[in-house]
């Protein structure tokens, strides 16, 4: 499949990049910062103390799961965050480069079909995203178990719903990138596109801003569709905290997600199809 | 067998703000044969490029119909076969050349060993920094690797815009052998280029492209007087010889030659041959013949000005 062939020459084409391999070395960092600052301190299944450079955490002694649910709960949050941060940052060039003046046409004369092009695109970025958030959540999941025996399956969790949320989040970029060819546009787009996801999973909470009548309807009826980034943030950090969460709310949010991520994506497509270089 | 078929083509951009719709072709109708070695002139905003992306599919034609060997243009097992060099060539910055051409390999689903590629490269007078990044590279260095995109894997049709753009005389040079090599093996050349030299050199049909039309198309030796009668000769006899002027006039040649001594005749080549013995029968010495036709430069100036 020569999807398969644009996402891992875009992937090959990320390791070579200094950008890419600076955002990779400042999480490489962040984690062994991690690994010599925390230290956990484990006395028969519990936490005795926890110390991160040098300042300690909470004197009280607790069953080790217990203990650590709010480190694996900051973690997620941090990983969930950080995976679409990244996201936006890292990628927000790829596409616009290869719709680049002289590089597309290129491109458009090989034996490639131009959905295979933007899609290959778009499953490259999604994998390098994931990538990218699953090393800093297995990472940190690793430091958390080599210090006190427990591995948290939080980091991990919360990496793979970032990337779910990216998915969208870089479809409304790459629809930019089609429309436009602009690296800050689609950079701009990919920002834009975290605030608007990140009000529509507040929507009920905003709505009551809004004075009964057309204004709350609208504001509604404009944020129905959009991805609820804040929901899926938030079933990553209770599961993190131990508290459970609603599995139907969770795959009705995601389903939402990757099909908003698929409508604009098949937008994208419909546009570039018939676009001039 | 036709390597480039095109009836009818038409290009029209549409308008934007403050800016008016653009009629870029219309109405080209062309057919370049297989294994011809086809060079497309015209002035600046003729619709050249406009005519190469159209027939790459880069850009979609408004109206008319094109074929590419003998298929469809978006049929990617079309464009496998095809070389395609842009005018203006970007390439991923972080990548080598070596890196580059595996990629367009891998697409083009050829399975070429390291070895192959270098070779390529080597062939393309790149190969020692084939390990390189091509972000640091000059224009034309990258125009180098480009070519070696195009030629890999020995396409039926090359199509290059402005292939010798950024290339040093002695690059030109090289690259003129590359396309003289690919039009030997038999692979049909399609050649845009602003330099009508080097056009002229390696290309043996000719279009000329203007306004979005094709204002004359044909032979290379056809292109300089279409509709002239005869053909002009120029040849010059060795000053100490025998003056030829009265066995000439003699052969039916009604010439005087010019101030360098240099007659202009005009007649096909069996007159001009029998005209010519007549004259070395009496004594006279020729040392130089040659046709006299147009350049294209002339054809290219007389087509946009709409003379015949």
């Amino acid at each position: 499949m020569r999807v398969f062939a644009v996402a891992l020459d875009l992937l090959r084409e990320a390791r070579s990049r200094k950008w890419t391999l600076a955002l990779v070395g400042a999480t490489s960092l962040v984690l062994v910062l991690v690994a010599f600052g925390l230290e956990l301190d484990v006395v028969d299944g519990a936490l005795a103390a926890t110390r991160f450079f040098g300042g300690s955490g909470s004197g009280e002694i607790r069953p080790v799961e217990v203990a650590l649910r709010p480190l694996f709960e900051a973690v997620a949050s941090t990983i969930f965050g950080a995976g679409l941060v990244f996201g936006v940052l890292a990628c927000a060039d790829f596409a616009p480069a290869l719709l680049a003046p002289g590089r597309i046409e290129q491109l458009l004369s090989l034996p490639l079909r131009r959905w295979e092009l933007l899609v290959g695109t778009y499953l490259g970025v999604l994998a390098l995203v994931l990538a990218g958030a699953l090393y800093g959540g297995a990472g940190l999941s690793l430091i958390i178990m080599a210090k006190s025996g427990v591995f948290g399956w939080a980091p991990l969790l919360a990496a793979l719903l970032s990337a779910a949320a990216f998915s969208a989040v870089y479809a409304v970029m790459v629809l930019s990138a089609v429309a436009v060819r602009s690296a800050a546009l689609s950079g701009a787009a990919g920002g834009a596109a975290l605030l608007l996801f990140t009000v529509a999973g507040s929507r009920s909470d905003l709505a009551p801003l809004f004075s009964a009548g057309p204004g709350r309807t609208l504001f509604l009826a404009l944020t129905s569709p959009l991805p609820r980034l804040t929901g899926l943030g938030q079933h990553a950090f209770r599961l993190a905290a131990g508290r459970g969460t609603d599995l139907t709310l969770l795959l009705a949010q995601l389903g939402g997600t990757f099909l908003f991520a698929a409508a604009v994506l098949a937008a994208a497509v419909a546009l570039f199809e018939r676009k001039d270089y | 067998m036709l390597a480039i078929e095109a009836e009818g083509l038409s290009k029209r951009y549409p308008g934007g703000v403050g800016r008016p719709p653009q009629e870029a072709l219309r109405g080209v109708d062309l057919r370049v044969p297989a294994g011809a070695a086809f060079g497309l002139i015209g002035p600046n905003g003729a619709g050249k490029t406009t005519f190469v992306k159209a027939l790459l599919g880069v850009v979609q034609p408004s109206g008319g119909r094109i074929r590419l060997l003998g298929g469809d243009p978006q049929d990617p097992a079309v464009r496998a076969r095809v070389g395609y060099l842009p005018e203006r060539l970007e390439l991923a910055r972080s990548w080598t050349p070596l890196e580059i051409l595996a990629s367009v390999a891998r697409y083009k689903r050829l399975s070429l060993p390291r070895a192959r590629l270098l070779a390529q490269l080597e062939e393309v007078g790149i190969a020692e920094e084939s390990g390189r990044r091509v972000g640091g590279f000059s224009k034309g260095m990258k125009q180098r690797v480009g070519l070696a995109t195009a030629l890999l894997g020995t396409p039926e049709l090359l199509v290059l815009d402005e292939p010798t753009d950024g290339l040093d005389p002695m690059g030109r040079m090289e690259v003129r052998g590359l396309l003289q090599q690919a039009i030997a093996r038999g692979a049909t050349l399609f050649l845009n280029s602003h330099l009508l030299a080097e056009t002229e050199r390696v290309c043996g049909r000719i279009g000329v492209l203007v306004s979005g039309r094709i204002a004359r198309e044909g032979p290379l030796d056809g292109l300089g007087a279409p509709g002239a009668a005869e053909t002009t000769w120029r040849v010059r006899f060795a000053p100490a010889a025998t003056d030829p002027s009265a066995r000439l006039a003699a052969a039916g040649f009604s010439a005087a030659p010019d101030e360098a001594g240099v007659f202009r005749l005009q007649g096909d080549a069996a007159r001009l041959n029998a005209a010519l013995d007549a004259a070395r029968t009496a004594g006279a010495l020729v040392v130089e013949l040659r046709r006299d036709g147009q350049d294209l430069e002339a054809v290219l100036a007389a087509a946009v000005e709409g003379r015949a």
